[in-house]
């Protein structure tokens, strides 16, 4: 499954234009989706599930052009988990997700065992007699993503699967993903950034309406690479002064002190040493350079 | 089935469905029973309305729509078309329990034994059946609709508000006549063999279809 964007763009009444003449290719495997607030990451994800027209440019999946006789078409073939969702509060997860699987067309006994088997994968089972309204946030989320995986899609979009997990579960959806995505293609939308470094080859950041970068995750960190410095220092004033000079990727109390993590492509005038680049120090080298 | 009606009856509606039925059947009062459905129309229309304005206006709030979006059209209609049917049939049977609150608390004189001519008890209960089924699918329908095409559970109450107090007004009764929505409440009641009244509940079920054969598009493109 191949999913191609060219020259997108998505201006909308108010003559916002949330994506600017935007290009990507996204193939097989999970594909991170990184950026700030306002992005454009939801109004793209929204275009791909045919929930919004583009103003211009073009969309195709698999070679079917994004065009509304082929939306049918296009629709069957995906699974989508939108940021927020409030499922059927008065249905229990069993028969919440009977009923969704119903409504994609899935049949019955299909629906049974693939419900069975996403509840076991997502650590669901013994709360499959619970209303909806009873679950916590995290366990929602989870529901929601079973409904997304429920007609086998072959292309799903999720839009940060993560939140309010707890980290076991985080690393479940996380693996949970990894093996969906065998010869499938995932969409994989999230601010958390070790999400995505733990489940993906390929992302593409996004700042306002553009891809800032696409590509391989090895390919962005060797961008940052040699502009990463971490140094401790003991005085907070002096924290204070690298924090109004430099980018600070993280900061840290530390036995020494405070311990920073300084993006710069200069050598800071300060006694540090370079530190390997992780994938939030890539993004922010990315977002501010 | 099941699980459309736990979706489409959740208890909050039920209750307060029940609550407006015994309330309306305690403070009207009705001294003849052929008067019971002059009562109950008009109160039975609002209720409907705002019983059944969010049919499918709660896949929109509750963030649904835009998974709803890639399901069948066909599976679409279908589940809108049965939890309407759910609703209707519930405040048919409400409809129905409130004619009998009627007689429990007002203790109406019965018809037949003031105009003899006039029929059995049961055969104008069942007249009266017939038109709360039509006025509840035209009201519970026109809030859905309403709803789905301004994407707001409010706007198809408030729709159906103004055309309710506009229709339910001597006004209306002096120009649409029988062909009023609310025909069977304005009809002449002293003459029981007068079914003029039929043309209003005509143009319903007119309406009816006509908003019915809209829903797929209109889920198309507001849903």
């Amino acid at each position: 499954m191949s999913i191609e964007i060219n020259d997108l763009t998505v201006t909308f009444r108010n003559k916002v234009t949330a994506i600017d003449h935007a290009s990507l290719k996204i193939s097989d495997g999970i594909f991170g989706l990184l950026g700030e607030n306002g992005a454009g990451k939801t109004t793209l994800m929204r275009v791909l599930t045919t929930t919004l027209a583009p103003t211009d440019g073009t969309v195709t999946l698999d070679g079917i052009q994004y065009h509304k006789k082929n939306y049918e078409k296009i629709q069957k073939q995906i699974g989508y988990l939108p940021q927020e969702i409030d499922l059927y509060p008065g249905l229990t997860v069993q028969e919440c997700l009977e009923y969704m699987g119903s409504l994609a067309d899935v049949p019955k006994t299909l629906c049974r065992e693939r419900i069975e088997f996403y509840l076991e994968k997502t650590g669901l089972t013994e709360h499959r007699k619970k209303k909806m309204k009873q679950l916590s946030g995290g366990m929602k989320r989870r529901v929601g993503l079973i409904q997304a995986l429920l007609n086998d899609p072959e292309f799903l979009i999720i839009d940060e699967p993560t939140t309010g997990l707890d980290p076991e579960e985080r690393i479940r959806i996380r693996n949970l993903l990894v093996d969906f995505s065998e010869k499938r293609t995932v969409l994989f939308s999230t601010h958390v950034v070790e999400d995505l470094a733990a489940t993906c080859n390929q992302l593409a950041v996004m700042k306002k309406g553009h891809f800032l970068y696409s590509g391989s995750i090895q390919n962005l960190l060797d961008h940052a690479a040699g502009y990463v410095w971490e140094c401790t220092v003991t005085d907070p004033a002096k924290a204070r002064d690298l924090e109004q000079k430099y980018r600070i990727s993280s900061k840290q109390q530390a036995e020494g002190g405070i311990r920073l993590r300084i993006l710069s492509r200069v050598k800071p005038g300060i006694d540090c040493r370079p530190a390997s680049v992780t994938l939030e120090d890539a993004y922010m080298y990315l977002q501010n350079y | 089935m099941q699980k459309e009606i736990k979706i489409s009856l959740p208890p909050y509606k039920v209750s307060f469905a029940l609550f407006f039925v015994f309330i309306l059947s305690l403070i009207r009062g009705v001294s003849v029973s052929c008067e019971i459905g002059t009562a109950m129309e008009p109160a039975l229309a609002i209720l409907a309305a705002a019983f059944c304005a969010d049919t499918y206006v709660q896949e929109i709030t509750g963030k649904r729509s835009e998974v709803w979006r890639l399901y069948p059209m066909k599976k679409k209609l279908c589940s809108v078309g049965t939890r309407l049917l759910i609703q209707e049939g519930f405040l048919l049977l409400l409809a129905a329990i409130g004619f009998c609150l009627f007689f429990l608390f007002q203790k109406p004189r019965p018809f037949s034994f003031i105009q003899p001519e006039a029929g059995s008890e049961i055969g104008q209960f069942l007249i009266f059946l017939g038109a709360m089924a039509v006025t509840i699918a035209f009201w519970s329908i026109l809030s859905g609709t309403l709803a789905c095409i301004f994407r707001s559970l409010w706007c198809g109450i408030g729709g159906c508000l103004l055309l309710w107090l506009m229709a339910n007004s001597s006004f209306a009764k002096k120009v649409m006549g029988p062909r009023n929505v609310f025909s069977y409440a304005y009809r002449n009641i002293t003459d029981t063999g007068d079914f003029s009244w039929l043309a209003g509940k005509g143009i319903c079920i007119a309406l009816c279809a006509a908003m019915l054969l809209l829903l797929p598009t209109l889920l198309k493109k507001r849903g």
